[in-house]
């Protein structure tokens, strides 16, 4: 991208920034469309956020709820603590580039995870660690090409480029207007079946954002199941260290 | 010579229990040697196997990475591969590399052994790649194509075709993925195997490793068991100064394959003994007897002027001829069970479902003999030494008769 | 009086006799022995993978054993213990609980499988407790200890007396972590057991994944792992809806399998040895019946019937074939008495064997088995009777001039 548009992209309101990029004339929409996502992969973080969230996950057998607090840096850095229920409270995990650790304050010790149990779900939702280490890089494994476009939307369809190491055999965006933000993002496998979806809803405007406040994840072949992590409050561009996403903050209750 | 002729002749006095001793030592024998000969050649199968499919007569690793498995103990083979092929003897080098991994796919994800080879160099070797059930061997050393376990296909919810993403540890302990396609599938009747086997390029397997160009094992293929004794040093000469990379022999790769042979081999030839005990009992049994029942006309023989040495002498002579009798009859009928056994085999397909895993080898449902002539020659010895020595006691009671006591049994 | 008769005669030739009885005695003794061993080598093949982890028989909710899905787990009512219990060879029942998760010390950490048992109960079951090489098993009151594979305690580096991590998903979703101490290391010499199982307390694991009296499985051990399969259908009729029992040769195929080799190798040997033996007997009752032809020409010729004759002849052989075989037991149940408890112990040459599922200490030793005494007995009295009755009945038939005659 040219690097003037870069600079005055970053001043500018993202979504605004972004409506600007797509309605100037002489732009390939293939980059537009790759910033867009790049975009709504990044809702949540921005350079750097702090937020607070509850988690509710349903399963076959059981169901629980989880109160927490996240901070992230750029895309490869985050923290994310659980305040409640009182029997976790402490819990933590922390990811800086690929590696993640979690904390225990049960037993005062930090585990790495080792790749062997990154399939794993996340704090038992349908969330997995390597969800947690790729989604940020969507927007470099993937080419894009809009499939639809209406009043209401954008229907972005991304696939995989050839030698990306991805499972999936196809993601569908959908992108609502006019304020950019996700709606739909359903997972396919290879022969196109869809496997898993995100729903995002709850709309609002903060910290100089719009973004959905509220984040569904359901696996297809698991019907009854879901995850549904419900932001509270965030808030963008606080003064965070690389320093801070360490294990010794992990450790901090 | 004339007194084998007289024992000859004597032993065929009682045809009946001449026989019947004959029969038993001779079937002994027979069954002996054809049940040796039949472990001999599943005991070859197996270890041919196991060598094939394993890690070869002759290995070449670094330090001790034969029992720990530890990823780090990589080495560069640098021009080993070829020097090593060009020794005289040697049928083929196999490198391998070995790399514990996650596999996902879009639905699952399982624990593996990426295993990166050359697909040239283990085409027609590796019997494995015999058992491919779908799809087919993978084509290049660095291409994405993966031949896959059976079960762990099936467990992973792919197809012949899918792609599905390998995350390893890097040597500096970060997290690397790759993503590979399933070109075939194949069951090799080890179910540990099935679940966890995903076979690569070994280029690719380094590659991703972030390990270029390094290799974990180097298995030795030779033209022969006979061979590896001459081999061996000629491959240690090979090897780079300092013993940090050395060559092990297939026994001690593969500990368990070769003592579960050892273990059978063992329990085999305790009963073995046992069955020669046997047999001796037997053969003292009848010739005390024969000695007994003509105690009267040994007395007679003494008196007209024969020496006792004389007797005992005939009495040695009969076990001999005997014993020889016996153990050609014993080694022809051996041999002929054994050739049987060679050409046919017991097939266990009617007892056995599909394949059998033994000492971490699978092996052939059909056992077959093969010929170890060195062991029937063995046991036909033993045979004729065995008659000798329990002709000892017969002979001299043989010996010890008075001939006017004698003279007057009845 | 033939009695007194076939005793006289018995007594009459004392070399003879001494002889005959002799051979039989040897013959049988070792033909006892080396069944037993080949009773001992199957009772270890087997007893090396039911003994290390799996138990004879276990107990689960149906289909459990296929997916070991953790939600499957009941709540075993004494009731339940009792019935199972009550069945005949049953010898010990151990209840179990099992997740799979992270075991971590310092900064290592490995999958594993967590096995939560009752340690007086499991020693019934399995026998773990003779394959530590460092620290003890679990106490009776095992608390937080854990014992763990030689492999695994390598990879994390620990010794007896360290610390453990696990970390699993509890069954409320919650994520169960605790702190355990390594109370012993054991070595099966099976890598998928020493790389990646530890056994805590029952308790502990139940708290550890919030199912509260709560298990997989009961895995029981049977006096006879052969009747296995038996007592696996008769538990299926009394088990309750939802419950199944499964044996050892549905859990482990390929043992089953490769017991079912052995037998063909073991059934060739066996009737080597039958026939070895066999014809051994037959050889010397036969003739030390066959040279007295000329004897029971004279007694026929004295007027004795030749029903008699053969009557008597019966009873000697009787008479020797019993003593000798008694002898011959009491020989052959020394012999196997040393090799049951002391055995040959070939661990200096050879190490132990991962085969077919199951780890084999390399040693032979016999197992004694009343079968393997009782079958050869009969077989072998059968065969001498048969070997002295039918001289006997030939001289017998014949005209007593021409059997005076015979030589």
């Amino acid at each position: 991208m040219h690097p003037l548009h870069r600079r005055t992209l970053q001043r500018l309101p993202a979504s605004l920034a972004l409506a600007l990029v797509l309605f100037a004339p002489g732009f390939a929409a293939a980059l537009e469309l790759r910033e867009l996502i790049r975009h709504v992969e990044q809702q949540y973080h921005g350079t750097s956020s702090h937020a607070r969230t509850e988690m509710r996950v349903r399963t076959e057998h059981w169901q629980r709820s989880l109160e927490m607090e996240a901070w992230s840096l750029e895309r490869d850095r985050f923290l994310v603590r659980i305040l409640a229920p009182a029997k976790e409270r402490g819990v933590a995990t922390l990811k800086v580039d690929k590696e993640v650790w979690n904390y225990l304050p049960r037993v005062d010790r930090v585990i790495k995870v080792p790749p062997s149990m990154m399939g794993g779900a996340w704090m038992g939702s349908h969330i997995t660690n390597d969800d947690l280490v790729k989604a940020s890089h969507v927007d470099e494994d993937y080419t894009f090409t809009l499939l639809e476009e209406s009043p209401e939307h954008y229907l972005i369809e991304c696939l995989p480029k050839v030698n990306a190491a991805v499972v999936w055999g196809k993601i569908v965006y959908e992108i609502l207007k006019p304020q950019l933000v996700p709606g739909t993002v359903t997972y396919f496998d290879e022969g196109m079946f869809a496997v898993r979806e995100i729903l995002f809803a709850d709309v609002r405007t903060t910290g100089g954002r719009t973004l959905p406040m509220r984040m569904t994840v359901r696996p297809l072949d698991k019907p009854g199941e879901e995850t549904v992590l419900q932001y509270q409050e965030i808030t963008f561009d606080v003064p965070l260290t690389a320093a801070f996403f360490s294990l010794r903050t992990l450790k901090e209750r | 010579m004339e007194f084998l002729h007289l024992a000859w002749k004597n032993l065929w006095r009682n045809r009946r229990r001449t026989l019947i001793t004959l029969a038993a030592i001779s079937l002994s024998v027979m069954l002996t040697q054809a049940s040796h000969n039949l472990s001999f050649g599943v005991y070859a199968q197996m270890i041919d196997s196991g060598v094939r499919a394993g890690s070869g007569h002759l290995t070449v690793y670094r330090g001790d990475y034969a029992r720990s498995r530890k990823e780090e103990l990589s080495f560069d083979p640098g021009t080993l591969v070829e020097a090593i092929a060009a020794i005289d003897g040697v049928a083929r080098v196999l490198p391998r590399v070995y790399l514990p991994a996650l596999a996902q796919s879009s639905r699952e994800s399982r624990g593996v052994l990426v295993t990166g080879v050359d697909p040239q160099a283990e085409a027609g070797i590796n019997p494995f790649l015999k058992k491919i059930i779908a799809g087919e061997m993978i084509g290049s050393s660095d291409g994405r194509d993966a031949l896959l376990g059976s079960r762990l296909l099936k467990e992973l919810k792919i197809s012949i075709g899918s792609k599905f993403v390998v995350t390893l540890q890097g040597p500096e302990g970060d997290l690397l993925s790759e993503l590979l396609r399933v070109r075939g599938a194949v069951e090799t009747g080890i179910k540990d195997l099935d679940g966890s086997l995903v076979m690569i390029g070994r280029q690719r397997a380094a590659a991703m490793a972030g390990i270029p160009g390094r290799v974990h094992e180097l298995a030795v293929i030779l033209q022969g068991r006979a061979e590896e004794e001459r081999v061996r040093p000629l491959l240690d000469a090979l090897l780079p100064p300092g013993g940090e990379v050395r060559v092990l022999s297939w026994e001690e790769a593969m500990p368990n394959l070769a003592n579960a042979i050892k273990l059978d081999y063992a329990s085999q030839r305790v009963i073995f003994i046992i069955i020669m005990l046997i047999v001796t009992i037997g053969v003292v049994n009848t010739l005390l007897m024969s000695v007994m029942e003509r105690i009267r006309e040994f007395g007679v023989i003494l008196a007209l002027g024969a020496t006792p040495g004389r007797l005992r002498r005939m009495v040695l002579a009969e076990a001999l001829v005997l014993g020889l009798v016996a153990m050609t009859l014993g080694t022809i009928l051996g041999a002929a069970l054994t050739w049987y056994l060679v050409e046919h085999g017991i097939d266990l397909r009617s007892l056995i479902s599909e394949s059998l895993e033994f000492g971490g080898v699978v092996f052939d449902p059909v056992m077959r003999a093969a010929w170890d002539l060195g062991y029937m020659l063995r046991i036909a010895l033993y045979v004729l030494a065995l008659s000798l020595l329990a002709s000892l006691y017969p002979a001299r009671k043989a010996a010890r008769i008075a001939p006017a006591e004698a003279m007057r049994h009845v | 009086m033939l009695w007194r008769l076939a005793l006289r005669n018995i007594w009459r030739n004392k070399r003879r006799t001494a002889l005959t009885v002799s051979a039989m005695v040897v013959s049988s003794s070792l033909l006892i022995l080396a069944l037993g061993i080949f009773s001992g080598m199957l009772s270890d093949m087997l007893a090396s993978a039911t003994e290390q982890y799996f138990g004879h028989l276990v107990v689960s909710v149906t289909g459990y054993q296929d997916d070991r899905d953790f939600f499957d787990n009941f709540s075993p009512d004494p009731e339940l213990l009792e019935r199972i219990a009550s069945n005949p060879g049953v010898r010990g029942i151990s209840p179990r609980l099992r997740t799979f998760g992270l075991v971590s010390h310092g900064q290592s950490s490995n999958p594993g499988e967590i096995l939560g048992v009752e340690p007086a109960s499991e020693r019934q079951v399995t026998r773990l407790q003779e394959k530590i090489v460092a620290g003890s098993y679990l106490a009776d009151n095992p608390e937080t200890g854990a014992l763990i594979g030689r492999g695994l305690a390598e990879r994390l580096g620990v010794n007896p007396g360290d610390e453990l991590v696990f970390v699993t998903q509890a069954a409320d979703g919650s994520i169960g972590n605790d702190l355990f101490t390594v109370r012993g290391i054991f070595s099966t010499g099976d890598s998928r057991h020493d790389n990646g199982l530890v056994l805590v307390g029952l308790s502990a694991l139940q708290r550890l994944t919030v199912l509260p009296g709560r298990v997989h499985e009961l895995a029981a051990s049977l006096e006879d792992p052969m009747t296995a399969g038996a007592t696996a259908e008769q538990l299926n009729r009394q088990l309750p809806e939802g419950l199944e029992a499964t044996d050892w040769g549905q859990l482990l195929p390929e043992m089953q399998e490769a017991i079912a080799a052995s037998d063909v190798s073991r059934l060739i040997i066996v009737s080597i040895l039958y026939f070895a033996t066999g014809l051994g007997i037959l050889n010397t009752f036969f003739m030390s019946v066959m040279e007295r032809t000329r004897e029971f020409g004279i007694l026929m010729a004295l007027g004795m019937r030749p029903w008699r004759v053969r009557a008597m002849v019966l009873l000697e052989t009787l008479a020797m074939g019993g003593v000798s075989l008694a002898l011959g037991i009491a020989l052959g149940l020394a012999l196997s008495l040393y090799m049951a408890t002391v055995g040959i112990d070939l661990s200096e040459t050879i190490t132990p064997i991962t085969y077919a599922g199951g780890t084999i200490a390399p040693r032979l030793r016999v197992v004694m088995e009343a079968a393997n005494f009782i079958v050869p007995s009969l077989l072998l009295l059968a065969v001498c009777l048969l070997a002295g009755f039918l001289p006997a009945n030939r001289a017998a038939g014949l005209d007593p001039v021409a059997a005076i005659r015979e030589d």
